[in-house]
Formats: C-alpha cells, sequence, structure tokens
C-alpha cells in the first residue's frame, strides 16, 4: 500500500494577493521625507474624546481610531516635523501609507508603503488584513522594490486614501502642531 | 529599481525608475517627475474650486478666462480627438458622472448652466504621465515606467513587461504586452460599474449618446504619448472598433480584452 505524502498546504498559507509591492518601508520613507532629520522618535498619539470630535469637525470623515502610530523628526533638539503611519482598506486594496507633516501640520508628503489588491471578498474579513496591517517595516511576506511589473487596467479610484490622508491632517492640526 | 507611489489625479501614480543612478540623483529625478503631476492636478481637477477646469465650469458664457498652458494644450488636443471620432471623445460628458455620482456637483450658485460642465478626467492622466516621462528625462533617467492608475507611458532602449488585467477577473493577468519607448492605456467598467436609479452606470461614456458603455470587456491603445492612448481608449470603448480610423491618425493601435 502507498501513502501519498500530504502536505499540510492550507496550514498556515497566506492566500497570497496576485497584485502587491512593497514600495518603501518605515525607515525609507522617514530618510525621504526628511533627509536632515538626525533622529526620529516614536511619540504616538491617542486621541481623547473632545479631540476626535474636533477631527471629525475638520476632516469632515470619522475619526474612526484612537491611537496613531507617530514619528517626530528631529534635527538635534529641533523639531523639523512628524510622520503619521495608516492602512486604509478599499473596495479590493489594502494600503499603507505614511504622511509626512511640517511642524506647523501642514502636509509635506504622502507616501504609499505597501500596496496589496484581492477581489475574493476576503479584503473584508479581519483575518486576511490582519496578515499585513502594520507590518510595513517587515514588508508582510514582501521584499523592498519586489511586486508585479506593471499593470495596465481600469483605474482604481482611491478616495479612500485622500480621505485618510486629509483625517491625517485633522489630527496633526489637533493635536500635533505646535 | 525604485519604485514609489503616491495618490494624485484621483488614483495611485506610480514611478518605476531602473537607472543605475546615485540614490540621490534618482529621488531627485523622481521628486521633479511628482512636482508635474501635481502641476497636473493643480490646474485640471474638477473637485479644486481653483483649478482652470473649475474656473472654466464657473465662467458666464462668453466670459475669456486665461489658462495655463498645460491646460490649453489638453484642450485643444480633446478638441482635435472630439472632431476625428465625431464626438464619441466628449469632455463634456461631466453633467452625467456628476448625475451617477462619479463627480461632486459644483457648487449651485455659481454654475448657470449644467450642461456647460467639462471634465479632464478621460485625457489629464494621461497627459501627466508624459510631463512626468519629460522631467524623469530631462534629469538623466534612461529607463523608467510612469503609472497612473493603469494608465502608463515607458522609456528606455529594454522592454518593459506590462500585465493587462483580466476585465473578467481583475485580479488577474490576461496578457503581458513588451512596451519600448510608448505608452498603454486600459479603459473599462470593472471598478466603476454600478447601479443608478435602477440601472448599471459606469465611468466610461459614449460622448454622442451620453449613455455609459455596457459589457465587461476593457479597451486598451497603444500610443507613442500617453495622452493619446488615454483618451483615444474611450473612442475604442464607444465604438467597439479596434481599426477606428482616429487611432491611425495619431499613430496608435488597439486591442479588446
Amino acid at each position: 500500500m502507498r501513502y501519498l505524502p500530504l502536505i499540510p498546504l492550507a496550514a498556515g498559507a497566506v492566500c497570497a494577493p496576485v497584485f502587491a509591492t512593497q514600495y518603501l518601508n518605515v525607515e525609507q520613507a522617514q530618510k525621504l521625507m526628511f533627509p536632515d532629520a538626525s533622529a526620529f522618535r516614536e511619540q504616538n498619539v491617542a486621541l481623547s474624546l473632545p479631540q476626535m470630535q474636533q477631527v471629525e469637525k475638520l476632516a469632515g470623515l470619522p475619526a474612526r481610531s484612537v491611537n496613531w502610530r507617530v514619528f517626530g523628526a528631529y534635527k538635534g533638539d529641533a523639531l523639523l516635523g512628524f510622520m503619521v503611519l495608516d492602512d486604509v482598506v478599499g473596495k479590493f486594496e489594502l494600503i499603507s501609507y505614511a504622511v509626512g507633516l511640517n511642524a506647523d501640520a501642514t502636509v509635506r508628503q504622502v507616501e504609499v508603503l505597501t500596496y496589496r489588491e484581492s477581489h475574493g471578498g476576503e479584503i473584508r474579513t479581519p483575518a486576511w488584513r490582519r496578515q499585513f496591517v502594520g507590518k510595513s517595516a517587515a514588508g508582510g511576506g514582501l521584499a523592498i522594490g519586489e511586486g508585479i511589473a506593471n499593470i495596465s487596467g481600469a483605474t482604481l479610484s482611491c478616495t479612500h486614501l485622500t480621505d485618510g490622508v486629509r483625517r491625517i491632517a485633522a489630527i496633526a492640526q489637533v493635536v500635533l502642531k505646535k | 529599481m525604485m519604485r514609489r507611489a503616491q495618490p494624485w489625479l484621483g488614483t495611485l501614480v506610480e514611478i518605476s525608475v531602473a537607472d543605475q543612478l546615485p540614490e540621490a540623483l534618482l529621488q531627485a529625478a523622481i521628486a521633479a517627475a511628482y512636482d508635474e503631476v501635481a502641476l497636473v492636478q493643480r490646474l485640471m481637477s474638477f473637485h479644486d474650486a481653483d483649478s482652470d477646469v473649475s474656473r472654466l465650469n464657473r465662467a458666464a458664457p462668453d466670459e475669456t478666462v486665461p489658462l495655463h498652458p498645460h491646460t490649453a494644450a489638453v484642450l485643444a488636443l480633446a478638441q482635435q480627438i472630439a472632431l476625428v471620432s465625431d464626438g464619441m471623445f466628449d469632455i463634456g460628458c461631466a453633467p452625467r458622472l456628476v448625475e451617477w455620482g462619479y463627480l461632486p456637483a459644483p457648487a449651485p450658485a455659481v454654475c448657470q448652466q449644467a450642461s456647460g460642465w467639462i471634465d479632464l478626467g478621460g485625457i489629464a492622466k494621461g497627459y501627466a504621465v508624459d510631463l512626468a516621462i519629460d522631467a524623469l528625462h530631462r534629469a538623466g533617467v534612461r529607463y523608467a515606467c510612469v503609472n497612473a492608475g493603469g494608465d502608463l507611458r515607458v522609456i528606455g532602449r529594454e522592454a518593459w513587461p506590462v500585465s493587462v488585467r483580466d476585465p473578467r477577473a481583475p485580479s488577474h493577468t490576461a496578457t503581458v504586452v513588451q512596451l519600448r519607448d510608448e505608452a498603454l492605456a486600459t479603459s473599462a467598467s470593472y471598478f466603476s460599474a454600478k447601479q443608478h436609479e435602477g440601472r448599471p452606470v459606469c465611468a466610461l461614456v459614449d460622448g454622442r449618446s451620453g449613455q455609459p458603455v455596457q459589457g465587461k470587456a476593457s479597451f486598451s491603445v497603444r500610443a507613442p504619448r500617453c495622452v493619446l492612448a488615454d483618451a483615444l481608449t474611450k473612442i475604442v470603448a464607444a465604438s467597439g472598433d479596434t481599426s477606428h480610423p482616429a487611432l491611425a491618425a495619431f499613430g496608435a493601435t488597439a486591442f479588446i480584452l
């Protein structure tokens, strides 16, 4: 009797998205946005209820989250600005991105860190997203620069990303502005 | 290869540079290219009240509106393409796109004539890609790709492989096209299709009838410049004709998937 070698393919297997690209890691984005900075200090933000209400009023969008991952960029002791990290989920895509802000809370630069796409509906499931969210620095299974060559197709709208940038600009106004 | 992506023109604009240049030079070249894309957004956005397009849309019928040379160039080309396509390509489709919820209505107090709105959404992305490619070239880059959400152009002696989405399964590649010093743009309804008042609509409009393009196909055009590829996909989508005379008139070819 012969036994078929049973490989546990399903166990722990990541349902890899077909189209995915890692553009930058967190450190690369920091250096790109603040080339003069000598240090980046993590200074995460927890919004109070009144602050969330202020953000909603300024952005015209729900504040969505209490906790935000923020880095201060410094040259010596002088504050140059901030970089805020976030993830947004669209109809088919999960985008991790960074917003660079000046010390006066004006937006300086927006960079996409990773892009992942899925059309199977699993983008809506928390388990699928958890594989990737917040893993921009580690790459979440992709190396920097890795991904498909280039795609031509119908234009994918990124309204949720521009909304995300607007929300972060409002948060900066409310809690980061010096 | 250095790859970056930023949100512009309502989509993601991806710039890939394969030259072996010092990192500082590459970064400066990419920054200059994004500056050009940002300029096109500032001038031609339907959403921004200060853009040339919004100022035109607010203007009274006989009013003269001073425009940036880039906006004037895009309007002139749009007019030329409208002529050779008997109006299939039409930048005056904005009222339909507003009605179907793809564009926000401009402030009603300053818009007397709904029929007068223009929208450069069917051509400005391609123009921005061309400007970005020119900026990269000026900065010494010789091997690059700029992709504005599916409308792209490449430069370089070696071919760039480009995946074209399968319109019936957009997360899959239907075909891979090798591009060398040319542009490719694709239009399809798979990302924008929805129901409006009980009937299917999408962001692709036939300029002659004002009706949405039906069906699940995708329409791709290869052309020397991305502004041409971008605009000509609408003619192929409206006519279903890959040998429409407008294509040859601009040195372009097309395929339908």
